[in-house]
Order: structure tokens, then C-alpha cells, then sequence
């Protein structure tokens, strides 16, 4: 692809606001904590199943949530 | 209820709707390995549209989340076109039906920004993830922060060159 063709694509963000690369410190300060063999391994998956995996995660989520109310009321 | 993405977007799909995912659900789509406690869309604001999402979710009890049950809510064209910005809890599962977005504005205004999604055997339309990161910024939420650093660094991998072995 030319440099030419490439001026010409539309910009995937808007133009009036900040770029999403914009550097800003306490985003950085998060940055080196992200965690990100569970990227790779999500970018392996279709976006399907992505949404499946974010699904079981959060029955998962819940079941121990529900696992924990029983516990405090002894049952 | 939680987040149900393989049956709400297949039944706005289905429908017509003009929607645009954002949020949780598209920083899923984009590979990020966060967790999201319900579907956030843009939709747009013309009549037939509003006409097609009151369809859609009126056999699923479209209800205010956090509202005390049996405060009246009717669900249909006018509660929309007299709203914006809707907070649901649906049988299906949360929903919520935003029409103008910091950072993005409304439909008309973000769709230039969107890549189109498959899944579920549907496909619609989702923001880029360099929009997301605008828009996750123009909140301007504190817990954000952590979101916006997750995206920075897919962003900086998807623009990083393949390793030469």
C-alpha cells in the first residue's frame, strides 16, 4: 500500500479529541501491571468466543458469589 | 442479571436495530480481559429505529434498573423519543441503551468510528478500539484508568511489528 493510499483511510478516532495513544502519567503508572498473556491468549480466540469465555467468568463470578452468602448465613 | 451478549445482540440484529456496541462488550471484542456486568449500546434516535428496539425488548420486560418494581414504566416509542440515555434490566439480562456518549456523541457521530463485529453468527457494528480509548477517556471515571491502560497496550501491540525469529 502507497503512503498516498494510506493518507487517504479514514482515521479510526476522532480527530477532536485526545489520540488514544495520548500520554498520560497515571495510565502509564497501570500499564506495567497489565497482565498480558491473558491479551495474547484472548486475541487467539474469535470475538465469539471471547464473549463465551467473559460468560463462564462471570457464572463462575457469580456461583461463588452465591457460594459465599450461603456461607454467612450458615447454611 | 447479568451481561448476555449471545442472545441480545442476535435479537437486535434480527430486528434491524441501528446500534453500535461500546463499552465492556467492546473491550471484550478487542481482546481485553476484563470483566463487564452488562451490554452498553448506542442507538439511533430516528423513529423507525425506536419503533424496532421497542419490538425487540418488549417481550423481554424492559424495566429501569435500580428502580423500585411497580413504579410505572411503559415501555414503548414515546418513554423512548421523551429519553435518552436508558439503564435496563431486561429477562435477558442487562442492557443499556445510550443515545449520546462523551467522547463519541450519538449514533450518527460514531458510526464513521466502528468496525463490523461477527459473532454469534450476527454481525453489527462496534466502536474501533481507538475510539473506545477516546470515549473510556471523555468519561473521565477514575475506574477507568485501568481500562484505558488495558486498551494502550493491545493498541501498542496491534501496532507493534510481528517478532523477526
Amino acid at each position: 500500500m502507497s503512503a498516498d493510499s494510506d493518507l487517504q483511510k479514514p482515521l479510526p478516532y476522532s480527530p477532536n479529541l485526545p489520540p488514544p495513544d495520548f500520554f498520560d502519567p497515571v495510565v502509564e503508572a497501570y500499564k506495567k501491571d497489565v497482565d498480558m498473556t491473558l491479551i495474547r491468549e484472548n486475541l487467539k480466540l474469535t470475538v465469539t468466543e471471547r464473549f463465551e469465555k467473559h460468560q463462564k467468568l462471570w457464572e463462575f463470578a457469580q456461583a461463588l458469589r452465591a457460594a459465599g452468602q450461603r456461607m454467612r448465613e450458615g447454611r | 442479571m447479568g451481561p448476555n451478549f449471545h442472545e441480545i445482540l442476535p435479537l437486535l440484529v434480527s430486528h434491524d436495530v441501528q446500534f453500535i456496541v461500546i463499552g465492556g462488550g467492546a473491550a471484550i471484542v478487542h481482546g481485553a480481559a476484563r470483566m463487564t456486568y452488562d451490554v452498553d449500546v448506542v442507538y439511533a434516535r430516528n423513529a423507525e429505529n425506536l419503533g424496532r428496539l421497542v419490538a425487540a425488548l418488549k417481550p423481554y420486560k424492559p424495566y429501569l434498573r435500580g428502580v423500585p418494581l411497580g413504579l410505572p414504566f411503559i415501555w414503548d416509542q414515546r418513554t423512548l423519543q421523551g429519553g435518552l440515555n436508558f439503564t435496563l434490566t431486561t429477562t435477558l439480562g442487562d442492557l443499556d441503551l445510550l443515545a449520546d456518549v462523551p467522547g463519541g456523541g450519538m449514533y450518527e457521530q460514531i458510526v464513521p468510528f466502528t468496525v463490523e463485529l461477527d459473532a454469534f453468527g450476527v454481525r453489527c457494528l462496534v466502536v474501533t478500539l481507538d475510539m473506545l480509548i477516546q470515549m473510556k477517556r471523555a468519561a473521565g471515571r477514575p475506574k477507568d484508568m485501568e481500562t484505558i491502560a488495558e486498551l494502550q497496550n493491545i493498541l501498542e501491540n496491534r501496532r507493534a511489528p510481528e517478532p523477526d525469529f
